[in-house]
């Protein structure tokens, strides 16, 4: 549970802090990438990764885990930052981003260590945590399924298969967290296609439905600790962000989907991040 | 080996001669010897007879509906977990809908996942172009990591299901519709992943064959027999990873190879031999196969026959070949 003091929060806001001065180091030394849709998320995997998923960084095959699915795979630059700061992966692999040979591309890798699948190509997180969820299941393991979706990822049809899916079965040992930052690649979604009524969506596919601040590590916090929602369905929680978080010049714009980084937007991005 | 053998027996004397079946009943055994398999369907339950299974492991059996996509992706995040599923489908939808979700999450993230698809080549021909599968082979070969089987009788079907206990990978089994597809060689001889079965010895030319063509490469071989020319046939059941000893052998010792599939001539078993052949030691060839049409709607059998996958085009492309003999 939250602590009063706000000790917990405060932790965790600091080392949401430090992924997304990771973001952007390691998307500088990669000369550009996905800014806006790894910086929206970096509040949610904190908290998944410094706080709720239970897990060892030096044990990462460990049966037990709970499993994070990055289904939005182009925000890899913030699980390479969560990978590292948790101690799966050397911190230095973060200056190797998109270089020759590195296990750190622009999408996630199933071969490094702490990653659980290789996703990138759009619509297929949620059945493979489906899977996942399932295998548990019949297995009798505890563990807890999380999977992160873009919300301009929700376009993809497979994911409502798996929607239906993972309703029919009951997988409370299962959630999505919508990354609803609002913006795809293009502009607007909701303007390139409109995925409203969200909330209404997931409810009608079955699933318990919170909308939080994806941005407030209290609101975070306290709905990742109440999971699961319902003991009888799969829970989705669209968490309202701002693509770009946290650099007055990458919020909220399609350009900062992704652009290039040099050292001068580089210097000016830390300098707004504030110290880690 | 745990499943009765006198059920298998009676199995396979009251069953139809159909791959497809014979898939859903090494399930059966799979299901009793292997506590990590688990089934799962795109409502294909009756398509690839599961129901025993369905019956006997209900724990251990997952419905997925008609969403292929979803069916394999929850097939990979399964295996993730250290289950070895088992997905039932069509080959048409399983391959060509999915073939992303095959890419990625199965054969990329190389996961242990077999995927049995029935109704594959024109086997469902008068359901029409859209439920022939006359691409799937191209398109599961061009994937890294991944093991093709194509069985061409009851017997070899069941054996190759039984193979894929000790695959620890992607599997992608070609099997066949609601049509006949009789025995082709020792229902006793051993099944041995990615040899080539003899099934006629020759030294005049070679037929390398798979699937239904199999039975036609026998009958073209046993045609010829008569009038004193030996034509080897090779039962080429894996098509990945390909039995080069073999190929480069009977392009050795015979003065030609014919390939014979119910399959595209692009990108099937042609094409591997072909692959092969031009790198290694280039041969003459023929390819018996579909040709670069959609089917017309028809009965499989007369169908297979106007478009050039029969005895009489195995026949006709060996002749080809022995009229170049140099």
């Amino acid at each position: 549970m939250i602590d009063k003091t706000g000790t917990l929060v405060s932790r965790l806001e600091q080392q949401a802090r430090q992924v997304r001065r990771n973001i952007w180091r390691a998307i500088r030394a990669g000369g550009g990438g996905h800014v806006g849709g790894s910086s929206s998320a970096a509040d949610i995997l904190a908290a998944l990764y410094f706080h709720r998923m239970r897990i060892r960084p030096t044990e990462p095959d460990w049966p037990e885990r709970d499993r994070f699915v990055l289904s939005k795979g182009h925000a890899n630059a913030a699980l390479g930052a969560v990978l590292a700061q948790a101690g799966f992966i050397d911190d230095a692999v973060l200056d190797q981003f998109y270089a020759f040979e590195s296990p750190f591309g622009m999408h996630p890798d199933i071969k490094v260590a702490g990653v659980e699948m290789c996703t990138g190509a759009l619509g297929h997180g949620l059945s493979v945590a489906t899977g996942m969820a399932l295998g548990a299941r019949i297995q009798k393991m505890a563990f807890h399924t999380f999977v992160l979706i873009g919300d301009g990822e929700l376009h993809e049809g497979s994911n409502w298969e798996a929607a239906m899916a993972a309703a029919h079965y009951k997988l409370a040992n299962l959630t999505a967290i919508i990354d609803h930052n609002k913006i795809c690649q293009s502009g607007r979604v909701n303007e390139v296609i409109s995925v409203d009524p969200l909330a209404d969506k997931w409810r009608a596919f079955g699933w318990e439905v919170r909308e939080i601040d994806g941005h407030n590590m209290s609101d975070v916090v306290e709905t990742l600790d109440a999971l699961p929602l319902n003991s009888e369905r799969p829970t989705a929680i669209i968490a309202h962000t701002v693509k770009g978080k946290g650099v007055s010049f990458a919020e909220n714009t399609y350009l900062w989907h992704s652009n290039s980084v040099n050292d001068e937007i580089y210097a000016k991005a830390l300098a707004e991040l504030g110290l880690p | 080996m745990n499943a009765p053998e006198n059920a298998l027996a009676e199995w396979r004397a009251k069953s139809a001669n159909q791959t497809r079946l014979a898939f859903g009943q090494a399930l059966l055994e799979i299901g009793a010897r292997e506590p990590r398999a688990v089934v799962v369907s795109a409502d294909t339950q009756d398509l690839l007879g599961i129901r025993p299974y369905i019956e006997r492991f209900p724990e251990r059996f997952l419905e997925m509906g008609i969403a292929e996509q979803n069916a394999i992706g929850v097939a990979s995040g399964l295996a993730t977990t250290g289950l070895h599923p088992y997905v039932c489908a069509y080959a048409p939808f399983i391959t060509a809908r999915s073939m992303e979700q095959v890419r990625n999450d199965v054969a990329y993230a190389n996961q242990r996942v077999v995927i049995g698809a029935a109704a594959s080549g024109i086997s469902l021909g008068v359901a029409g172009g859209t439920h022939h599968a006359l691409e799937d082979l191209a398109l599961m070969r061009s994937l890294p990591n991944m093991t093709i089987i194509v069985p061409a009788d009851v017997n070899e079907a069941y054996q190759a299901t039984l193979a894929t206990l000790d695959i620890d990978g992607p599997v992608y089994l070609r099997l066949g519709g609601r049509v006949e597809e009789p025995p082709v060689g020792d229902p006793e001889a051993p099944f041995r992943l990615g040899k080539a079965a003899q099934l006629r010895p020759g030294n005049d030319v070679a037929v390398i064959a798979c699937g239904a063509l199999v039975d036609m490469a026998l009958r073209a071989s046993d045609l010829l027999k008569k009038e004193g020319i030996g034509v080897r046939v090779l039962n080429m059941h894996t098509i990945k990873p390909l039995d080069r000893d073999a190929i480069l052998a009977a392009a050795a010792e015979t003065c030609g190879i014919v390939t014979a599939e119910e399959h595209h001539l692009c990108g099937g078993l042609g094409g591997a031999v072909a692959e092969l052949l031009a790198v290694e030691r280039p041969t003459r060839m023929r390819m018996v196969g579909m040709p670069d049409t959609f089917a017309m709607v028809g009965p499989t059998v007369p169908l297979r026959a106007k478009y050039g996958m029969s005895a009489e085009a195995v026949v006709d492309a060996c002749r080809a070949l022995l009229a170049q003999r140099r």
